[in-house]
């Protein structure tokens, strides 16, 4: 590679830099976005995969409303949404306000724990969480233990359950990371604010909302795009715990693409539903991130 | 990570710019169809193994449970053995598994050689009017083949080459086991109750009662994967209709209705028996492994099940099961589900096609019945001539008589390309009652007619 | 300062999260330990580890997943660091375009790319290679990568350049023999993460190669749940093998973990 010339100053233009993106244009532009722009076009054709295709207009994206199953999985991720998103936010927020007024030891290992269902692989989390929801696992056996027998079910495969229950292992990889998320964030915000609020005579609530969320903004950001982007995606979870099952109660917009593409042969609809899928994820990151910004100024 | 949103706008842009690139490329439509035009005929078919030079055969199998597992690396070892020249490499999955991502397999260059493709329309239907199977006509004539099978079991694995008639034109597939779903009882119980296995409907619904009242779970199942509804709906339906009936909706053949009598009763029949309580709580999140597991450690008097399970069962319960046809209804008749075990067949992307035809022979022949029973399976030729005790005796009684008497009904997920999904998902609604007997028969039927146009 | 029992209520909080946090991992290992005979007793049977290892031709998986992780994190991060150093420290004609499009990337859900990737990779002949199920990684690692070695390039100290500069170093060496080892943190927790990644994809290796010698270790366990029809500890064991090298990598750099995902990390 050339050298540049000497004496130019950080920041002046130079053509050195083409060379340096053009490994990641390469690789971003052959890998993302044509596929993302064939993935379009697909989307306007009715094709098995194989074989010769024909032009469908927008039929394949009527069908996206009018097919019960498929709009069915995008309200099945609107329901994801509260619990991957809303609740471990939520909660997050909960107890790290509750726990915003002390400075506590050991906190260094709690956030380890927290965090860790961050890090393992969906299928493993899906394998754990299957069994815990077996007609006789662990779930069941305590509710049993507590009396409260009238609640044990096979939370899978309730027609009004399983989605929840899938759910609710969202809840249980979000948490973490949101309440680890508002601690940092609140052990950035200066003492003194609180100790002024106090003295003015402040209780918890509304130091709370006058100190504690404001200060939180970017964080809640960044929680928010994590969450709601992971409830959007799901695939894993799912292939593996319910296939969508009881009947199409837990399918979402992931799994549809697979199925409509690789099993049921259209590849059309497929590709609908992801570009559907892809819009949702952008409008959700850009709104939340819009909030974001705005409470930073 | 705050996003600067107005960038954004201007990348869309950028983005929709490389995309009209790639506009005029329809997808698919390069004529690069790989047609199974290179089926041999007999003439050209070497059918000695040893001559086909190193060749590593790739098989893609479902034999995941204990007795299948048994005879199927037996026969694989004996087959490398034979032939030193050719190796096997296993790929050994669930039958979901093997349904899920064996179309992406298939339509890959470097497919596997041999591989199992369920022989209805949602599979081995769609595979073949896509071209992605290879018509074995030719080493059926090579080898024998159509002497070994009988006529009715061909047919189960034959389609036309466009996929759209089912039951005729080439053959894409050769079984290993016959299969049947029967009723498996469990001796002990059914004996502390004073009763026999039951012969007609109104016995079996005796027996579930009395079972019931004596504190049993009449039927044991397990619904997680929903495939196992069909069987179980299949069961109840063979007790209502008739054999024709459920033969031309089966195989998707006009002629038929899917709201007729019988099929309401049926139907209702199912929901009566749910609301009854005759099936183990909570069947819909009962995994199938765990429902017949718990049959086998003494929960439920009845399991219905496929000949699949004989090898497993005996082991666990040894003499304590019993095994007999679906009991007599409306027909009077012991109609019964099955036919063939997913039959083994040959990617039109194979690049080894005689050594997998070999493969195929060496698997479905005379000492591979014979090993296939050994391991305590039910072999789909030559049963007859096999020596068995115990359950897979009564089993081997079953299906003779099923074949002297011409009992066999089809699976019912054969009928169209996407029944399988329509009818696992409707039958999992009506047992959990979130359609009645009627909502689950129109789903069904709309599909019927509209894929059969009558 | 807050009162004794506030503190204490606090831990006690904290606890229960933390219960809840780990009991399905120790869910899994004691069920990897118990004994797979239905009905069976004992409680410390490491050799289901060995059983699982065995049947569900874990080596071989693993061995895939480990060849991948290697090739998206080395390729990802050469490409990142070159493309976020231009981002970073170079004025040029274009570059906040090419930067926000590449910004784009990090949002669009694999979903949106694999279907029709698949469908013309298969039309080169290039389905069920390595190629296949590393490059779409590497792409959106790359993608991820860019903007965040950006923000280390933005942020790296000028005084240190412009000393190397005056040193007669051009901008090939000042990157490789000055910023990249200072950025070592930085460097690292991107490292982590497009690793963590990697490992525990699930979309992209089951749709992009069906050959078995090219099966990813999460695909293998999902299809080891399958196949394996009696037990469960077998499948515990194999789950914990799965999940053991990133787990093990995140206790000892769960710094960087946390960091990354903390500093808005988006995947």
């Amino acid at each position: 590679m050339a050298l540049a010339a000497p004496g130019r100053r950080p920041g002046e233009p130079r053509r050195v830099a083409y060379l340096y993106i053009l490994p990641a244009l390469l690789v971003f532009g052959l890998f993302v976005l044509v596929p993302l722009a064939r993935t379009a076009q697909f989307s306007l054709y009715e094709w098995n995969g194989l074989g010769a295709s024909t032009w469908a207009g927008l039929s394949n994206y009527r069908d996206l409303f009018t097919e019960p199953q498929l709009r069915g999985a995008f309200v099945h991720a609107l329901v994801l949404v509260v619990f991957y998103a809303v609740v471990p936010v939520l909660l997050g927020l909960l107890l790290a306000a509750a726990m915003s007024r002390a400075v506590l030891r050991g906190m260094g290992f709690f956030r380890v724990v927290l965090f860790l269902p961050q890090v393992i692989p969906m299928v493993v989390v899906a394998i754990a969480w299957r069994q815990i929801y077996e007609p006789n696992g662990p779930l069941n056996d305590l509710l049993r233990f507590v009396g409260l027998d009238s609640l044990a079910r096979p939370w899978l495969g309730d027609y009004t359950w399983a989605l929840p229950s899938v759910g609710i292992v969202g809840t249980w990889v979000g948490t973490g990371l949101c309440l680890v998320l508002f601690l940092a964030g609140m052990s950035r915000i200066p003492r003194e604010l609180y100790e002024a609020a106090r003295l003015d005579g402040a209780g918890p609530l509304r130091e709370f909302r006058a100190i504690t969320l404001p200060s939180l903004r970017g964080e809640l950001a960044v929680a928010l795009t994590l969450t709601v982007i992971a409830a959007l995606k799901t695939f894993d979870l799912v292939y593996v715990m319910t296939s969508g099952g009881p009947g199409t109660e837990t399918t979402v917009p992931s799994y549809q693409v697979y199925n409509n593409a690789f099993l049921l042969g259209r590849v059309g609809i497929a590709t609908a539903l992801a570009v559907v899928l892809t819009l949702v994820v952008f409008v959700a990151t850009v709104l939340i991130n819009r909030v974001g910004e705005r409470g930073q100024r | 990570m705050t996003l600067p949103i107005r960038r954004t706008r201007t990348a869309l842009g950028a983005v929709a710019a490389i995309a009209l690139l790639f506009a005029g490329c329809a997808p698919g439509d390069d004529g690069d169809d790989t047609e199974a035009g290179d089926a041999p005929t007999a003439g050209d078919v070497a059918t000695d193994p040893s001559e086909l030079g190193d060749i590593t055969l790739t098989v893609w199998d479902q034999e995941v449970r204990e007795g299948q597992t048994e005879q199927i690396e037996a026969l694989n070892a004996a087959f490398e053995e034979a032939y030193p020249n050719i190796t096997i490499e296993r790929v050994a999955r669930s039958t979901d598994d093997l349904r899920t991502t064996l179309r992406l397999a298939l339509s890959g260059d470097d497919a596997p050689d041999v591989v199992q493709s369920n022989n209805g329309r949602p599979e081995m239907g769609q595979y073949v009017a896509s071209g992605l199977l290879t018509p074995l006509d030719g080493y059926a004539e090579a080898y024998g083949w159509f002497d070994r099978f009988p006529e009715s079991v061909r047919a189960l694995a034959s389609y036309s080459e466009d996929g759209a008639n089912y039951g005729e034109g080439n053959l894409y597939g050769l079984p290993q086991m016959g299969e049947i779903v029967g009723l498996y009882y469990n001796k002990t119980k059914l004996a502390a109750l004073g009763l026999e296995p039951p012969q007609t409907t109104e016995d079996f619904e005796a027996a579930l009662q009395a079972a019931q009242a004596a504190g049993e779970v009449p039927i044991q199942f397990g619904n997680s994967e929903p495939w196992a509804g069909i069987h179980e709906f299949g069961f109840i339906q063979n007790q209502f209709s008739d054999a024709e009936t459920i033969r031309n909706l089966g195989f998707g053949r006009p002629g038929s209705s899917w709201t007729s009598d019988d099929n309401v009763a049926a139907a209702q029949a199912t929901r009566d028996w749910v609301d009854a309580g005759y099936f183990v709580d909570g069947f819909n999140g009962v995994s199938y492994d765990s429902a017949w597991q718990a049959f086998a450690q003494g929960t439920g008097v009845f399991f219905v099940g496929g000949t699949w399970l004989v090898a497993d069962l005996t082991s666990a319960m040894g003499d304590e099961v019993g095994f007999v046809l679906p009991p007599a209804g409306a027909s009077g008749q012991h109609l019964v589900t099955g036919g063939i075990s997913i039959p083994w067949a040959i990617p039109a992307n194979s690049d080894a096609k005689e050594a997998a035809a070999a493969y195929i022979d060496f698997i479905t022949s005379s000492d591979a019945m014979t090993a296939v029973t050994e391991a305590g399976n039910l072999p789909v030729i030559e049963a007859d001539q096999q020596t068995t005790t115990g359950l897979q005796s009564e089993v081997f009684a079953a299906w003779a008589q099923a074949g002297q008497e011409d009992l066999v009904v089809p699976y019912l997920d054969y009928a169209t390309e996407t029944f399988y999904d329509t009818i696992t998902v409707a039958v999992q609604n009506l047992m959990a009652g979130q359609s009645d007997p009627q909502q689950f028969l129109e789903t069904l039927e709309a599909e019927y007619t509209a894929a059969t146009g009558s | 300062m807050i009162s004794r029992g506030e503190r204490l209520a606090n831990y006690a909080v904290l606890a229960l999260f933390a219960v809840i946090a780990v009991y399905p991992v120790l869910l899994i290992l004691q069920t990897a330990l118990s004994n797979d005979q239905i009905g069976g007793g004992g409680s410390f049977h490491v050799e289901n580890f060995a059983d699982a290892w065995d049947q569900g031709h874990f080596g071989s998986y693993l061995r895939t997943s480990v060849v991948v992780a290697i090739l998206v994190v080395g390729l990802s991060t050469l490409f990142s660091v070159l493309a976020g150093y231009a981002f970073g420290t170079m004025r040029f004609r274009g570059s906040e375009v090419l930067f926000y499009v590449i910004l784009l990337g990090i949002m669009v859900p694999a979903e949106a790319l694999v279907i029709a990737l698949y469908f013309d990779l298969r039309e080169l002949g290039l389905t069920n290679t390595l190629v296949a199920i590393v490059m779409p990684q590497v792409a959106q690692s790359t993608a991820f990568g860019t903007f965040w070695m950006r923000a280390y390039f933005r942020g790296s100290s000028r005084e240190v350049v412009e000393a190397a500069r005056i040193d007669g170093a051009g901008h090939w060496t000042t990157l490789w023999r000055i910023l990249v080892p200072m950025g070592r943190p930085a460097l690292t927790t991107m490292i982590v993460l497009v690793f963590m990644w990697t490992w525990n994809e699930f979309l992209i290796p089951l749709i992009m190669a069906t050959d078995e010698s090219l099966r990813t270790a999460p695909l293998g366990l999902a299809f080891f749940q399958g196949q394996y029809t009696s037990g469960t500890a077998l499948l515990a064991a194999g789950a914990t093998l799965v999940a053991l090298p990133v787990i093990v990598l995140y206790l000892f750099l769960q710094r960087h973990f946390i960091r990354g995902m903390v500093e808005g990390a988006v995947k």
